[in-house]
């Protein structure tokens, strides 16, 4: 059943952080957002333009000053912030993972929500592997033995294991190289297409949007200067902000070389 | 009552004074810098603790409850100050929370001891209660810095996976157990250690305060394993409280870990 609006909506929210003697430092105006089921959302803009913040807001880990984010059209806030964090995990930029093995790793969400270990050999946790390209073999090794590139995937495994409905992404490529941080965007883009995954992807890496993204908002200064399909905003941009950061973005002009 | 014990007179006093002369030469010889601070450490000893054999003189002569009860609290209070000068970074109502830990940790296991175990009669004899409640809230003070500022640490160094059991779905008590249960270990290693090497290396002080007075040795050794007990009991529970109430100060009312 389609949803009357798109299951992750942002509605005009503001967020400014503690600044010395008292004064707040404006990071988001106002903002509006909405990204729907199957679909990749790429933030992008300039470091300190308040997209890793907005990011957060989703899952709770910072709080709005105003306004409001719904999850299926439910206020986030109503939710116990465990349980919508399940629901929209976040993939950081460095990939953490436990002590212990692949195995381990992947149990590890249950073991912190107390729920009953899932069957890791089971065909629910064998298509997360699968779409995550997590080989089988890597399940008894050492986590931290992994490649970056393995370790990432490993993570984006196990924040998929439980009820997960949306993904936030916080320039989970920008430590990789460049094939594998390709390889990982394909990733993105078959768990959206095929399980439905809403996905808010924050990074400065216009290469790998084009890659995946489906829609793209351009963030300069905490303000949303720019929206639209991926094409749009990055080739045929309206605003002179946008033509100005896409030009100036080293990545857009070895996109160019090529 | 003891007939064996010495007094040491003003002048004994002055003499032993000599020693801390020749600290200062020693120091001076081999150009450490310390001269200054053995004198004034050594006059500030003596100023102290002249103050404090007064004060109880003072108390022990008046035979009531209050002012025993205003040692311990003032004795409180300087613990505290004590971990807050320690400490670099103090989290979120730290005096609060550091407080109430060793109200509850010290006074409780003092009480226990003193009221349960012993007996004392009157309830409030400073001949016990003050002494003892001084070796323990010593004690516990070492540890519950130690733990305050290993949280600290923990909070800063753990961050990361802090945050990924958060965005995991874990509860902040979760989150934040291998932080807190590495607290109480620093805490604790202390007292382990001490009671482990005990007799082996030293004579404790209230043991060699009791034998010296007369005490013998066999009752002197018995209050001092009793002693070690308390002091364990009471640096466990103080650090236990202060973990328990601290580490959600870590933590914002929506469950995600604190601006830095």
């Amino acid at each position: 059943m389609r949803q009357a609006q798109p299951l992750l909506v942002a509605r005009e929210v503001s967020f400014s952080r503690q600044a010395e003697a008292g004064q707040r430092l404006p990071i988001l105006q106002e903002t509006d957002l909405q990204v729907d089921s199957g679909e990749i959302l790429a933030v992008v803009g300039p470091s300190g333009s308040g997209k890793s913040t907005l990011l957060r807001l989703f899952n709770r880990l910072l709080e709005p000053d105003r306004g409001q984010i719904l999850l299926a059209g439910q206020d986030i806030r109503t939710l116990p912030p465990p349980l919508l964090r399940t629901r929209i995990p976040l993939v950081a930029q460095k990939p953490f993972l436990f002590s212990g093995t692949v195995r381990n790793n992947l149990q590890i969400p249950a073991r912190l929500r107390r729920a009953a270990l899932p069957d890791i050999e089971g065909p629910e946790i064998q298509e997360i592997l699968d779409l995550c390209q997590v080989s089988p073999s890597w399940l008894d090794r050492d986590a931290h033995k992994l490649s970056i590139g393995q370790q990432q995937r490993v993570c984006v495994a196990r924040s998929l294991v439980g009820p997960c409905q949306a993904l936030l992404l916080d320039e989970p490529t920008s430590a990789l190289d460049r094939p594998t941080a390709d390889q990982l965007a394909q990733t993105f883009h078959q768990l959206a297409r095929k399980r439905g995954l809403a996905m808010i992807f924050v990074t400065h890496d216009l290469r790998i949007i084009e890659r995946c993204a489906d829609c793209v908002v351009l963030l300069l200064d905490g303000t949303v200067v720019e929206e639209g399909p991926t094409d749009q905003v990055l080739h045929h941009p309206a605003t002179d902000a946008a033509r100005e950061f896409l030009s100036s973005d080293p990545m857009e002009k070895r996109t160019f070389a090529e | 009552m003891n007939p064996t014990i010495i007094d040491i007179s003003l002048w004994d006093l002055m003499t032993v004074y000599s020693l801390l002369l020749m600290s200062i030469g020693l120091a001076h010889l081999l150009k450490s810098g310390q001269g200054r601070d053995i004198f004034w450490a050594g006059l500030r000893m003596f100023v102290q603790l002249l103050l404090v054999g007064y004060v109880l003189h003072l108390v022990f002569a008046l035979k009531t409850a209050l002012p025993v009860l205003l040692v311990l609290v003032v004795m409180i209070g300087f613990a505290v100050q004590t971990i807050g000068a320690r400490v670099q970074v103090k989290m979120p109502h730290f005096y609060r929370v550091v407080g109430t830990s060793i109200l509850f940790g010290c006074g409780g296991m003092t009480f226990f001891f003193c009221i349960l175990v012993i007996g004392l009669e009157p309830w409030y004899d400073p001949r016990y209660l003050i002494p003892l409640a001084g070796m323990v809230i010593g004690n516990s003070m070492t540890g519950a810095s130690l733990a305050v500022e290993r949280l600290n640490a923990e909070f800063r160094e753990r961050r990361e996976e802090i945050e990924t059991a958060l965005c995991l779905g874990s509860s902040v008590q979760l989150a934040a157990a291998p932080a807190v249960s590495s607290a109480f270990r620093a805490a604790l290693i202390p007292s382990v250690n001490s009671m482990a090497a005990m007799g082996l290396v030293f004579l404790p002080g209230l043991m060699t305060g009791q034998i010296l007075s007369g005490t013998e040795p066999l009752i002197a050794v018995k209050y001092q394993i009793a002693i070690m007990c308390v002091i364990t009991g009471s640096v466990a529970l103080t650090t236990f409280l202060i973990l328990r109430l601290g580490y959600r100060s870590y933590f914002t009312p929506y469950q995600s870990l604190r601006e830095e």
